[in-house]
């Protein structure tokens, strides 16, 4: 019986969201991680107020784009270990929406606790209240475009070394790095980010087509 | 009757090693194959190409006697198990099985009968309290999930004790009186198994 697409999407993310769950240092370490980061900036250079908020955007998203590049390697390697990646493959069920459930759920155990944690680090660094929306908005956009290519530096290195995924992605984030700060630097100048926001989204509705794929075709270079 | 999978003439090098040259055979409902052969003689190769995991080198696969059927093995309900056993340590057994890539179509009744058919009585525990052949039941018991097709068995008598050997030898006759067929892998040829082929040169 060839099963519901859908069923076969929530059976992935149920399974890892519970697996991940059960394994709390899998969230808990981004958000400590982001928050060290950016603490140890006013600890640094300066507490000066208007200092802090004129760095504040690259100190937030330098911060998000590590955090969320932390456990990326987990993404399917524990999976490659243990044998449950090749039964995704051997099965009837498109490869695809086993990736972008992987994806997903690596987002919502990473990228949901930067999102949190960026909102403590806005107090930290004396954002602007008025910025403060922008910001969710490009690390929302950014944080899952991070997890995509995560997933594909994860599949390029599936077997090898840990660091090595997070060397394969941090080149392709600079355009996301770039854009990112824009926006919350054009909000904390009261300039229209609207453009830039636009471009992160675009990047995220071609890459989770394009990137899912690519993925794919990376796991399957594994099994050559 | 006519063969699910026929392999014709399927050759595999890798880096210049070649693993098997020229293999000729058929997998018919309820009949298994053994292959046997040493560490790196290409047991686990041979399974995953027949499973369109790696790309055939020479040869050809036919799935149900359908030229149009090449390398096509989503034409069968295919299961597979490696080397790993692919259960999760984090889940009990029962989630192993609720959870699996394989569960789709399997009731609550059916995932309960798999579980007690293998002797696993703590369903909620976490695998990770459980022994190796504990994990390895339970693996097993995903085999009962669903009326699959061919297995593709990756040395399931390695590592077990002779309760657990007997066990599989049950199930393997239990599934090919359905119409199920095996084919498995493993370093010596067990008593089990009539069709056994050889992948090392010298034997």
């Amino acid at each position: 019986m060839k099963s519901d697409i859908y069923n076969w999407f929530f059976l992935i993310l149920k399974r890892d969201l519970l697996i991940a769950f059960r394994r709390s240092s899998t969230y808990i370490t981004p958000l400590i991680f982001f928050l060290i980061v950016v603490s140890f900036f006013p600890l640094a250079l300066s507490p000066d107020q208007d200092f802090l908020r004129s760095l504040a955007p690259g100190v937030i998203w330098i911060a998000a784009l590590l955090s969320s590049l932390l456990a990326v390697e987990t993404i399917f390697s524990e999976d490659f270990k243990d044998g449950t990646l090749d039964e995704f493959f051997v099965t009837n069920e498109p490869s695809f929406v086993l990736v972008f459930a992987k994806v997903l759920c690596h987002w919502l155990i990473t990228g949901l606790p930067i999102l949190l944690a960026s909102a403590i680090s806005s107090i930290i660094l004396y954002l602007p209240a008025s910025s403060f929306l922008p910001m969710i908005c490009s690390l929302i956009l950014g944080t899952f475009f991070m997890s995509l290519l995560g997933a594909m530096g994860a599949a390029l290195s599936l077997g090898r070394s840990a660091i090595l995924s997070s060397i394969i992605v941090l080149p392709f984030s600079i355009p996301t790095l770039l854009m990112g700060t824009a926006v919350v630097s054009s909000a904390i100048n009261n300039q229209d980010y609207s453009g830039f926001l636009l471009i992160m989204g675009a990047m995220l509705a071609i890459g989770i087509p394009g990137l899912c794929l690519l993925t794919v075709e990376a796991i399957l270079l594994n099994y050559e | 009757m006519l063969p699910k999978l026929k392999v014709k003439n399927l050759s595999c090098s890798r880096a210049d090693n070649l693993l098997f040259h020229d293999l000729n055979f058929e997998v018919v409902a309820g009949k298994n194959i053994e292959i046997i052969g040493s560490n790196g003689s290409g047991k686990t190769t041979l399974l995953r190409i027949l499973l369109g995991l790696i790309n055939i080198g020479e040869g050809k696969l036919e799935w149900l006697d359908n030229e149009e059927n090449y390398n096509d093995y989503r034409s069968i309900d295919c299961f597979y198990q490696g080397h790993s056993l692919g259960i999760k340590n984090l889940l009990s057994a029962h989630e192993n099985l609720s959870l699996s890539s394989y569960s789709f179509g399997a009731s609550e009744e059916k995932i309960a009968y798999a579980l007690d058919r293998v002797g696993i009585k703590n369903h909620l525990s976490f695998t990770s309290e459980l022994s190796v052949g504990q994990k390895k039941r339970i693996s097993i018991a995903r085999w009962l999930l669903k009326d699959f097709g061919i297995y593709f068995i990756d040395e399931p008598f390695s590592a077990l004790d002779d309760q657990a050997t007997s066990l599989i030898i049950e199930i393997i006759e239990e599934l090919n009186a359905k119409g199920a067929s095996f084919v498995i892998t493993g370093h010596r040829a067990s008593d089990v198994i009539s069709n056994q082929i050889f992948l090392d040169h010298e034997v």
